[in-house]
């Protein structure tokens, strides 16, 4: 009875650790991390390369077209809302991106911007990578 | 109205607190009239919680707007049948038509079941209460959908979200709790099982047939959010592993492991463990789902707001289900013990079904791990890691294509133990289907292994059915001596689980195609001004230009794109976006053109990049292979399903009176029609116009008609006379106008157009007048039903002695009843 209870035991053991192995090692190229631009700004060096869903707002007025591509677009995230006073825009870093734009994409818009920093110090946003957040997606705004 | 609602869930709560005490008092103590003032209770609170509905309902439909919960969901301009659906368009709302669901259900449940299951009675009326008492004390203490302004009432509603007016999205959530709540009888017979200790195979039998309808009902919620998402959210796919979708997706991989191990016991009275614990696990997961989706712990799309008080009474809830279900589990483990534990070989279909049962139960559990991660990662390094959809499909592709193979591979597989010789007689035909299948895939030049390999699993699994059905014919032909067909037909009513679910895995190849389909999907995003052309696939588009128009709900933009195809033009599509006048603020409502064949569906979206004065616009545009494959998938597991529940009596009472002819005649007319239909509803006879410039109406009565009637194409959403821009519209204005011409008012109007159509499919809602009251009286009836039930159960409730004729005949009916079921357990 013991044999073979034993022979259960590592037949579980072993196909848990080979599912945790694999689970462990898709894991790795398969995540994101999720980071406000102040968090990533302070030590930009430890994120370049790593895929990130870049969490900010969108500086006014800063939404710049391409002439030769109407679909190329470079435009300026910082870490606090727009309305949050003079000077407390937190950390500001310049984005590009090409391709579509939800509607709600505009200056001030909270967006969550999916790419990778660039050397140069600004972020590459991947294609379909713009989100522009909506909080009141399925609940009507408080005050509404 | 508000405070009679309050009240009704006040008083839903305290009977649900009453019949679950004095259930368990009445089993504990044998009395019968303490169990049986249990069951009346119970009724009792289905009876309130409908009436608690009706109240619900007819607050939406009489637009009262001191209710919080109707002025956030609804508004003066939706049509009557949003009205009716924003009842679970909100948090609060669907949480009380889940207790409504639920009340209903097991209302159901327990009447059908007294007799039979007597034993478990009392504690399958005190597990579901519970449940109930636990969604009633959070709208009670937390989230009143009956709450009220204390202040200024709003003169209007904000109006449901332009994304749910769909009408796919107003069944969705119905059939998806449906399938929930359909998951917590089984529970309950479990628990009542467990308590008493009565764990013989019994219970299992009544569980199984719940346990199927809350799947199906899942299975539909689940394809249902898929075709929303495909049609409505626009982005050329119909499952993005969003939480809230895997919030359903939980429970069915579970329910589905369950439905397959439960014959495993049934036949050889093994896996009982196993068995309790998927019922638990699916039940758990239901609840897990809910709380993902409406506590904010996962952020996702379509998840509503955050929550923290929610968050919490769930966990406690989650975390008392768990304690109190396992602590059952191991305390009746020495009566759970199967008599026989061993497999006698891996080469049988129990162990086929277990190897399915743990590939499912897999999945779920990955599933949960990976919509859980960026939360578990966060809560563990303080940073939040999100894993994105690819990531998702690295692990489902292979998992689901383990599963179809297993669907080919359990049926083939003889239980107990399958010889070396029998293995080969039986695979070999579906292995030749495979092959044949595989070589055919690459002669088409499909090169991605995944496609490839699903196409010839899809071969295998429809070999393997078609043997079923060709064999066990074949012998039922040789013994009644009547035609194949006949016999066939024959066969299903014999054993309808088992070729009832032969049906439902062919509804399963069906959906796996479509997948596969996914594979060769193309994508293009481009900008074109007046004129320019898209290439994609075979097909070649081009921009006709764009022009905005207004309904008075909505501004809508509009693109007109040729479809040509080898040089000839083949369609005209007419892809927009709306913007709705409450949620000027909000992303914009896709209208995405779809242009559906068998083969492929050609699907246009217009983005916002749009240039009214140069008529310069960007497009994306997909073409999904097959996709349509999967809702045909559905429509043919949906008919396997209802075979494999259809009452014994039923089908055999009609197989009887029927003439062996009939049954082949029926069969062959009922194929023709299902082949025959397909093509025809295929493509879509509304063709839109958007150049079309609809005339002024000539008066205010014209203007009143355009907007109470609607378009009767089929093709578009029966849009108003005012927006629609189809043929059948025009000429449906062009009728409208004669009318007005000859002088004649509002009634005689609808009249003539009555005669015309031969009915009132033509109003946009139905003339509250005569039969049509019907629809304004449903909050009425419900009420009245609901009281009529109250008054029942309270007579009931209060009768003293239980009525003693019911003592003689149900018991007969129960000795009969469990002998033709032993007997016809045997020939399964």
């Amino acid at each position: 009875m013991t044999h073979r209870y034993i022979k259960i035991g590592a037949t579980v053991l072993v196909i848990a650790l080979a599912f945790a192995g694999m689970v462990w090692s898709t894991l790795r190229d398969g995540t994101e991390y999720y980071k406000n631009l102040d968090e990533v700004m302070t030590n930009p060096v430890e994120w370049r390369g790593k895929q990130l869903q870049l969490h900010g707002y969108v500086v006014p007025d800063s939404i710049l077209r391409s002439r030769t591509n109407a679909l190329e677009y470079r435009f300026k995230v910082q870490n606090n809302p727009a309305k949050g006073g003079a000077g407390e825009s937190g950390a500001v870093i310049n984005a590009s991106y090409t391709g579509v734009v939800p509607d709600t994409f505009k200056g001030e818009a909270e967006v969550v911007l999916k790419g990778q920093l660039t050397p140069d110090g600004g972020f590459k946003v991947d294609p379909n990578g713009v989100m522009a957040k909506c909080p009141s997606k399925y609940e009507p705004k408080s005050g509404a | 109205m508000a405070s009679l609602g309050s009240f009704l869930l006040l008083a839903s709560f305290v009977v649900s607190a009453y019949a679950a005490s004095i259930s368990v008092v009445g089993a504990r103590r044998r009395s019968r009239r303490l169990i049986e003032s249990g069951v009346g209770a119970f009724y009792m609170v289905a009876a309130l919680m409908t009436v608690a509905s009706a109240v619900m309902i007819n607050a939406f439909l009489t637009d009262d707007y001191s209710i919080k919960y109707v002025a956030h969901y609804s508004d003066s301009v939706q049509p009557l049948f949003y009205k009716i659906t924003s009842y679970w368009g909100g948090l609060d709302g669907s949480i009380m038509f889940w207790v409504f669901l639920l009340a209903l259900f097991g209302a159901a449940a327990v009447w059908v079941n007294r007799e039979r299951e007597r034993e478990l009675i009392p504690y399958v009326v005190a597990t579901i209460s519970t449940v109930q008492m636990f969604f009633l004390y959070l709208m009670i203490v937390h989230k009143n959908p009956f709450s009220t302004f204390l202040t200024k009432v709003p003169a209007d509603g904000t109006g449901l979200n332009p994304l749910l007016q769909n009408y796919w999205m107003a069944i969705h959530p119905p059939s998806l709790y449906t399938g929930f709540v359909g998951m917590t009888i089984p529970y309950a017979f479990c628990m009542a099982a467990l308590i008493t200790g009565h764990l013989d195979d019994s219970w299992i039998r009544a569980v199984r047939r719940w346990t199927m309808i809350g799947w199906l009902f899942l299975t539909f919620g689940l394809t249902l959010g898929m075709i929303w998402a495909y049609e409505v959210l626009g982005w050329g796919g119909y499952w993005g592993w969003d939480p809230v979708e895997n919030a359903g997706l939980l429970p069915w991989f579970t329910a589905t492991a369950f439905l397959h191990s439960v014959m495993v016991q049934e036949r050889r009275s093994m896996l009982r463990v196993w068995n309790v614990s998927l019922v638990i696990i699916t039940f758990f997961l239901t609840i897990f789902g809910t709380f993902m989706t409406r506590s904010g712990v996962v952020a996702s799309v379509h998840a509503f707001g955050d929550d923290p008080m929610l968050a919490r009474l769930f966990s406690i809830f989650m975390v008392a289900i768990l304690t109190f279900s396992f602590g059952l589990v191991i305390y009746r483990l020495p009566l759970l013990k199967a008599r026989n534990n061993e497999f006698d070989s891996w080469m049988s279909r129990e162990a086929a079904f277990l190897a399915n049962n743990w590939i499912l139960l897999f999945s779920a559990m990955f599933i949960g791990f990976a919509t859980m991660f960026p939360t578990l990662s966060e809560a563990v390094t303080g940073t939040r890691l999100t894993v994105a959809t690819p990531f998702f499909n690295k692990w489902m592709i292979p998992i689901g294509l383990v599963l179809l193979f297993l669907t080919g591979v359990g049926p083939l597989l003889a239980w107990r133990k399958s010889s070396v010789r029998n293995m080969i007689d039986q695979f070999m035909w579906p292995t030749i289907a495979a092959v044949a299948g595989a070589v055919l895939v690459y002669a088409l030049g499909i090169r991605l292994w995944s496609s490839g390999l699903c196409f010839a699993l899809c071969a295998f699994v429809c070999g393997t059915i078609v043997q079923e059905y060709w064999r066990g014919g074949n012998v039922r032909r040789k013994n009644t001596g009547t035609d194949l067909l006949t016999a066939i037909v024959g066969l299903v009513g014999r054993n309808k689980r088992r070729y009832g679910g032969y049906i439902v895995h062919l509804g399963i190849v069906l959906i796996f195609l479509g997948f596969g389909g996914n594979g060769s999907k193309l994508e293009k995003t481009e900008q074109v001004k007046r004129g320019g052309e898209i290439h994609i696939g075979a097909y070649t588009l081009r921009h006709d230009g764009v022009k905005v128009s207004d309904d008075g709900q909505k501004q809508m933009t509009t693109g007109t794109v040729a479809v040509f195809k080898d040089g000839k033009q083949i369609d005209t599509m007419y892809p927009g976006r709306s913007v709705f006048r409450k949620h000027e603020n909000e992303e914009a409502r896709s209208d995405v053109a779809i242009r559906r064949t068998i083969a492929e569906d050609l699907y246009i979206v217009l983005t916002p990049d749009v240039d009214f004065g140069t008529q310069t616009v960007s497009y994306q545009v997909y073409v999904n292979p097959l996709v349509d494959w999967i809702w045909l998938g559905f429509g043919v597991l949906a008919f396997g399903t209802g075979i494999a529940l259809l009452p014994e009596r039923a089908y055999s009472f009609a197989l009887a009176k029927m003439p062996a002819e009939v049954a082949a005649t029926t069969v062959a007319v009922l194929l023709m029609l299902l082949l025959g239909a397909p093509p025809a509803s295929a493509q879509m006879p509304h063709v839109a116009n958007p150049s079309l410039a609809i005339a002024p109406a000539k008066n205010a009565l014209e203007d009143q008609l355009r907007r109470e009637m609607g378009c009767v194409c089929g093709g578009c959403a029966h849009e108003a006379l005012t927006s629609c821009t189809c043929g059948q519209a025009q000429e449906m204005r062009d009728q409208l106008r004669a009318q007005i011409d000859q002088g004649k008012t509002h009634d005689q109007i609808i009249e003539a157009f009555v005669g015309i159509y031969g009915g009132q499919q033509f109003l946009q809602a139905p003339i509250d007048r005569g039969f049509n009251r019907i629809a304004w009286l449903l909050p009425y009836v419900l009420g009245a039903t609901g009281i009529v039930g109250i008054g029942f159960a309270a007579v009931k409730w209060s009768r003293h002695d239980g009525a003693p004729r019911a003592d003689h005949a149900p018991a007969l009916d129960a000795d009969l009843n469990e002998r033709i079921d032993d007997e016809l357990r045997d020939l399964d």
